[in-house]
C-alpha cells in the first residue's frame, strides 16, 4: 500500500519539476513561425502611397469570397496609390476568412500580406480595430 | 448560302459557302484561327498578322484545267512559300489550309511577342483583364518570355479622353484599327484617326465634342484590348465579378437586346446596381450593337429621387402612405367612378402591365384605353401589312429597296439607322423621303423632299409613278387610282427604284405630323406596298418608328392613340384616370391643361413628374431592370426581359399594382407572376398564340459566334442566352389575306402667311427625357434648347446664330437660342422636343420666330 502511494507521489513530483507545456497567456505569448498566417496587412510605399491598386485579384483568389474590393480613379488632387487606380473600398470579412493566404499569393504589388496577429476576438467595434488597429 | 466549295482544312475536307471569309469558314468547322484586327462585321484589312496560316492551292494543268495528281493519286498542292493571313482570303475550291504546323505556331508566337514589345501588360488594372483577347491569345500562342527589354517600352498617355464618354489608353492600343474602321465604314462618323507612325501610332479624335458618334460605346466592345473604355464603367468592376441579366432597351422601338451587368456597390448603400449595359447578340434585331443612349441611359434606375413609397393627396399635398391605404383608396375611387374610367399607358409599360391595366379598366366597364404619346397611329395597318416574319435588314442587299419617310432615323431609332445604312452599303437602294436633309441622305441618290404637310401627296405621287399604267387587281384600287390622278410627279428615278425592287420595306416616322396626318401617311405607305405587291414576304412590308419602346405592345393589347386623344380632349368627363408610366403634363401643352379638369387621377411613376404632381395617388412603379416582362418591338418581335436588380423602395411592378386593385374591386384573384399574365395574353390575343415565356426564351446558334468562353472574334460580347424572342405574323402572311388599298385622307397642310414659318418639332436622341437625363455623363451631349433656321429666313428675321428668340406655335410660346443651318429648308423652323422648355406640340404648325428683345421681354 505504501508502495502504491510512493509510486503516485513519484508521478506527481515528476510533473512538479517538469517544464509546463502551457503558457500564461495573455501575459506570456508564444512567438509564431515566420510564415504564420495571421491578420492581413495592407502596405504602403515609403512615400505613404498605398501599394494596393484595387485590382481585386485577391478577391478572385479567395476561396471563401471574404474579400470585397471596389476601385476608383486616382486624380492628381486626390491620390492614394501611384498609378491610375486605387481601392476605394477594401473589406475582409473575418467571419469568412480561413487564413489560407491565397490573397497574398495573388497580389501583383505585394500590397497584402498576412501578418502575425491572431487575436481577432474583440468586444469593441470590430471594424475599427481590425482595419486601423 | 446556296453554293458551297470544298476546302481542305488540316487535311480534312470541309464544305463552306462560296465567298465566305476563310477565318469564318474555319470557325464554323471548329478551327479557331486567332485574330485581332479581323471582325466579321467589317472588311478585312490584314493589319495585325495574327491569323497566319499555311496556304496552298491544288495545281491545275494549264492546258486542260484539270487538277494535277501526284504519284499517290492525290492532287498536288502548291504551297505559298511564306505564311499568309487567313483573314484576307475567301474560301475557294481546292484551297488547302494548315493551321497546326510548326511554322504556323512560330509565326503566331512571333506576332504575339512583337505586339507585346510595347504593351504595358498592366492587366491587373485593365478593365479588359479577364475578358481580353490579347491575354487569351498570349496564353494560347505566346512565347511566355519576351526577348525585348522592359525599359524600351514606349510610354504613352494612359487616360486620354477621346471624348467625355470614351477613354483611350494609348499604351494598350495594338493598332488594329477596328475602332477607326467601325466609325468610318459602319457608322460613317469619321471622327477617329491614326496619328504619328510606327510604335508611336496613336488614335486621336478629330471632332468637337470628342468622339462625336452615337455609337461610340460599340468601339469599346470590339476593341480587342483594354485600350478603349467607357467613362461610365471605367474601373467599375472586374468582369468576373459581374452578374448578368438579359434585358431589353427601353429607349426606342428597336428593342435592342441587352445584358445588364450588375454588382453590389458600397456607394449605393450596399445595393446591387447596374454597372454597365452591354449589347446581347440578336442578329435579327441589333446584331452585336447598341447606341450610346441605350448604353449610358441606365442611371435612372438607381437615381436617388425615385419615388419609394405610395403617395396620397391629403389636404392638397402628396404625403407618404402605405400600400394598403393607397390601394384601398384607388379601388374606392374606381368603384365610385363607375364607367367613367380611362387609362393612359406610357411607352415602357410591358405587355403584362398593359394586359393587367386593360383587365382592370374593362372590369369596371370603362372603355377608353389610350397609349401615350398619341403622336402616331396605324396599328391596324401594321397588323395587316407590317414587315413579315423573318424580315432582317442583314439579309437586304442588292435588289432590296428601303423607303424611309418622315423620320430622322438616326435620332429616333439609331439601330434601325445603323442597319439600314449597312444594308445600303451592301447594295440595297435607299429612298429617303423627308422635308429636310438627314444623315441618311448620304447613302442614296434618291432624296425626295416635300414641303411639310405634303407627306401623303408625295407618297401618292411616288406610287403613281411607280405603277405607271399597271392596274393591279386589288380591292379598292379603282378609287385609289382616281385619287392618285392629282398626285404630283415626284421623282421618277426614286419611283423606278421602288418599282424595280425585289423586296421593299417602308419605314414611316412621324416627324411634324399630327396623329391624323400620320394615319394617312401610314395608309399611303401601305398602299405603296400593297399595290406593288410587297407584303406578306420576309424583307417586305411596313415598319413604323413608334415613339416608345413598347408602343407596338400597347397597340397589340388594345390600347390606341385615338383613345388617348379622346381622354385628353374630354378629361373632365372622366371621374377616374389611371396614368401608368406616362407623363402627359410634361410632353403636351393641351394635356397639361386638361388633366387639371379630370376627376381622380392615379399615376404610377418612377419620379415625381409633372403628371405625378397632378395626381391624387402616386404609386411607385418598378423600372424595367427590377422585374420580368416582355416588350414588343417595332418589328413586332415579342422579347423577354429579366430582373437584374432589387426593387427600389417599396415599388411594385405595374401589372402587380393593377391586379391588386382589381382584386380589391372583386375582379378575381391577382395572378402570381408575369409568366401567368403572359399565358393569359397568349390565350386571349390571337396573334400572340404560342408566345409563352419558355418559347420566347429559346435561342439558336447565331453567326458570328461571339461571346463564348474562347472570346472569339475578340472584344467583349454577350452571347444570347436569354432568348431571341418571336415575331408575330401579320394578316398579309395568312393564306386568307385579301389585298386592299384605301384612299388616305390627309388633313390640309399648314399654310404660312406673310412673316410666318412652319415650325416643325423634331425628336433628338439626346434630350432631357425624364429617364435619360438622369445620366450625368450625357449632359454635355444634350443641346440647349434651340430652333434651327435657314440662313435666308434668319436674315429676313434679323436672327443671328446664338440669338435668343421667341418661337410661337399652336398657342405655345417658348424662348430658345437660334441656330442657323443650311440643312433647314426655306420657310421652316426646326424645334427639337424635350429640351427642357416645357411641353410642346408634336405636330408641325404655322408659327413665328422673333428675336426675344423685339417682342419686348
Ligand atoms: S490583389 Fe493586391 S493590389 Fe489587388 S486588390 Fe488585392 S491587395 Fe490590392
Ligand atoms: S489589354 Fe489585355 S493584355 Fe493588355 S493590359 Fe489589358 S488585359 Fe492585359
Ligand atoms: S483602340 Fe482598340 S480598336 Fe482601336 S486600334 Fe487600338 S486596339 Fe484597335
Ligand atoms: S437603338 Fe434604341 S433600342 Fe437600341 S440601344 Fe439605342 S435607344 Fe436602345
Ligand atoms: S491580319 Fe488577319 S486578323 Fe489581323
Amino acid at each position: 500500500m505504501i508502495g502504491d502511494m510512493v509510486r503516485g507521489l513519484v508521478t506527481t513530483i515528476k510533473h512538479v519539476i517538469q517544464r509546463p507545456v502551457t503558457i500564461e497567456y495573455p501575459e506570456v505569448r508564444r512567438p509564431v513561425q515566420p510564415r504564420f498566417k495571421g491578420r492581413h496587412w495592407l502596405h504602403r510605399y515609403e512615400n505613404g502611397l498605398e501599394k494596393c491598386i484595387g485590382c481585386s485579384l485577391c478577391a478572385a483568389a479567395c476561396p471563401v469570397e471574404a474579400i470585397w474590393v471596389e476601385a476608383e480613379v486616382n486624380t492628381d488632387d486626390e491620390r492614394y496609390s501611384p498609378g491610375e487606380r486605387y481601392a476605394k473600398t477594401y473589406e475582409i470579412n473575418y467571419l469568412r476568412c480561413i487564413f489560407c493566404g491565397y490573397c497574398e499569393d495573388a497580389c501583383p504589388t505585394e500590397a497584402i500580406t498576412m501578418g502575425h496577429m491572431y487575436e481577432l476576438s474583440l468586444y469593441v467595434a470590430r471594424r475599427r480595430d481590425l482595419h486601423q488597429g | 448560302m446556296s453554293e458551297t466549295v470544298t476546302i481542305y482544312l488540316d487535311d480534312r475536307a470541309i464544305e463552306a459557302p462560296k465567298g465566305m471569309n476563310l477565318v469564318d469558314a474555319c470557325k464554323l468547322h471548329g478551327v479557331d484561327i486567332p485574330v485581332f484586327c479581323y471582325h466579321p462585321k467589317m472588311e478585312p484589312v490584314g493589319m495585325c498578322r495574327m491569323c497566319l496560316i499555311e496556304l496552298g492551292f491544288e495545281q491545275r494543268d494549264r492546258t486542260t484545267g484539270e487538277v494535277v495528281l501526284g504519284e499517290d493519286g492525290k492532287p498536288l498542292v502548291r504551297w505559298f512559300p511564306t505564311l499568309q493571313t487567313a483573314c484576307t482570303q475567301v474560301v475557294s475550291e481546292g484551297m488547302h489550309v494548315r493551321t497546326t504546323t510548326e511554322a504556323v505556331r512560330r509565326g503566331r508566337k512571333d506576332i504575339i511577342e512583337f505586339i507585346l514589345t510595347s504593351h504595358p501588360l498592366d492587366c491587373p488594372v485593365c478593365d479588359k483583364g479577364g475578358e481580353c483577347p490579347l491575354q487569351e491569345l498570349t496564353m494560347d500562342f505566346g512565347p511566355g518570355k519576351s526577348r525585348f527589354l522592359y525599359d524600351e517600352k514606349i510610354h504613352l498617355a494612359k487616360r486620354y479622353p477621346l471624348g467625355e464618354q470614351i477613354y483611350l489608353d494609348r499604351e494598350r492600343c495594338i493598332q488594329c484599327a477596328r475602332c477607326i474602321r467601325y466609325v468610318e465604314e459602319i457608322t460613317d462618323d469619321p471622327v477617329l484617326q491614326f496619328y504619328e507612325r510606327g510604335r508611336r501610332l496613336q488614335i486621336i479624335s478629330t471632332s468637337e465634342p470628342g468622339f462625336d458618334s452615337k455609337f461610340s460605346g460599340n468601339t469599346t466592345d470590339i476593341c480587342p484590348v483594354g485600350a478603349l473604355t467607357t467613362a461610365d464603367f471605367r474601373f467599375g468592376a472586374r468582369p468576373w465579378e459581374l452578374d448578368s441579366a438579359a434585358s431589353i432597351c427601353t429607349h426606342c422601338p428597336v428593342g435592342c437586346n441587352l445584358t445588364l451587368n450588375t454588382r453590389l456597390d458600397r456607394d449605393a448603400g450596399g445595393r446591387v446596381i447596374i454597372k454597365r449595359v452591354m449589347p446581347r447578340q440578336n442578329e435579327q434585331v441589333n446584331e452585336i450593337w447598341i447606341c450610346d443612349k441605350g448604353r449610358f441611359g441606365h442611371h435612372f434606375t438607381a437615381a436617388p429621387d425615385r419615388i419609394t413609397t405610395p403617395l396620397v393627396r391629403k389636404g392638397g399635398k402628396l404625403v407618404e402612405a402605405t400600400w394598403s391605404e393607397a390601394l384601398e383608396l384607388v379601388a374606392g375611387m374606381l368603384k365610385s367612378a363607375g364607367k367613367a374610367v380611362g387609362a393612359l399607358a406610357g411607352p415602357t409599360l410591358s405587355n403584362e402591365d398593359l394586359w393587367a391595366l386593360r383587365r382592370l379598366v374593362e372590369g369596371q366597364r370603362g372603355a377608353r384605353l389610350g397609349v401615350w404619346p398619341p403622336t402616331m397611329t396605324g396599328g391596324d395597318l401594321i397588323a395587316e401589312v407590317g414587315v413579315a416574319q423573318g424580315t432582317n435588314f442583314t439579309d437586304m442587299g442588292k435588289g432590296a429597296c428601303i423607303v424611309v419617310v418622315a423620320s430622322d432615323l438616326e435620332e429616333e431609332a439609331p439601330i434601325y439607322w445603323h442597319r439600314v445604312k449597312v444594308a445600303a452599303d451592301r447594295g440595297a437602294t435607299l429612298v429617303v423621303v423627308n422635308g429636310r436633309a438627314t444623315k441618311l441622305d448620304r447613302y442614296t441618290r434618291h432624296r425626295v423632299r416635300y414641303h411639310y404637310g405634303d407627306e401623303v401627296a408625295t407618297l401618292n405621287g411616288l406610287l403613281r409613278q411607280a405603277l405607271g399604267d399597271a392596274a393591279p387587281d386589288i380591292d379598292g384600287f379603282d378609287q385609289l387610282r382616281a385619287a392618285l390622278e392629282n398626285a404630283p410627279a415626284v421623282d421618277a428615278a426614286a419611283a423606278q427604284a421602288i418599282a424595280g425592287a425585289t423586296d421593299l420595306v417602308v419605314i414611316v416616322g412621324g416627324e411634324g405630323l399630327s396623329m391624323a396626318a400620320h394615319g394617312a401617311l401610314m395608309q399611303a405607305a401601305a398602299n405603296l406596298l400593297v399595290a406593288t405587291g410587297h407584303v406578306g414576304r420576309p424583307n417586305n412590308g411596313l415598319l413604323a418608328v413608334w415613339p416608345g419602346a413598347n408602343t407596338q405592345g400597347a397597340l397589340d393589347m388594345g390600347f390606341t392613340p385615338e383613345d388617348a386623344t379622346h381622354i385628353i380632349d374630354n378629361a373632365a368627363s372622366f371621374e377616374a384616370l389611371i396614368i401608368a408610366g406616362a407623363d402627359p403634363a410634361d410632353e403636351d401643352p393641351r394635356a397639361a391643361a386638361a388633366l387639371q379638369e379630370a376627376g381622380f387621377i392615379v399615376a404610377t411613376a418612377l419620379f415625381l413628374t409633372p403628371t405625378a404632381e397632378l395626381a391624387d395617388v402616386v404609386l411607385p412603379r418598378m423600372s424595367f431592370a427590377e422585374r420580368d416582362g416582355t416588350f414588343t418591338n417595332g418589328e413586332r418581335r415579342v422579347q423577354r426581359f429579366c430582373k437584374a436588380i432589387d426593387r427600389v423602395g417599396e415599388s411594385r411592378a405595374d401589372w402587380q399594382i393593377f391586379q391588386q386593385v382589381g382584386a380589391a374591386l372583386g375582379q378575381g384573384r391577382a395572378m402570381p407572376t408575369p409568366g401567368v399574365v403572359m399565358a393569359q395574353i397568349v390565350e386571349r390575343v390571337p396573334w400572340y398564340a404560342g408566345m409563352d415565356y419558355p418559347t420566347l426564351a429559346e435561342v439558336a446558334p447565331q453567326f458570328p459566334m461571339v461571346g463564348g468562353e474562347d472570346l472569339y472574334y475578340g472584344g467583349t460580347m454577350y452571347k444570347n442566352a436569354g432568348g431571341l424572342g418571336r415575331q408575330w405574323a401579320v394578316a398579309a402572311e395568312q393564306a386568307s389575306y385579301q389585298a386592299r388599298v384605301r384612299v388616305p385622307k390627309a388633313p390640309a397642310a399648314p399654310k404660312p402667311g406673310k412673316g410666318e414659318l412652319i415650325v416643325v418639332p423634331v425628336r433628338l436622341l439626346y434630350d432631357q427625357g425624364t429617364e435619360f437625363y438622369k445620366t450625368q455623363l450625357v449632359h454635355r451631349r444634350v443641346p440647349q434648347a434651340y430652333v434651327a433656321l435657314n440662313a435666308g429666313d434668319a436674315a429676313r428675321l434679323s436672327v443671328r446664330e446664338g440669338a435668343r428668340v421667341r418661337v410661337r406655335l399652336a398657342g405655345t410660346e417658348v424662348e430658345v437660342a437660334a441656330r442657323v443651318r443650311a440643312s433647314v429648308p426655306e420657310g421652316v423652323a426646326l424645334l427639337p422636343l424635350n429640351l427642357g422648355v416645357g411641353p410642346l406640340p408634336h405636330a408641325a404648325s404655322v408659327g413665328t420666330v422673333a428675336v426675344a428683345e423685339a417682342v419686348g421681354a
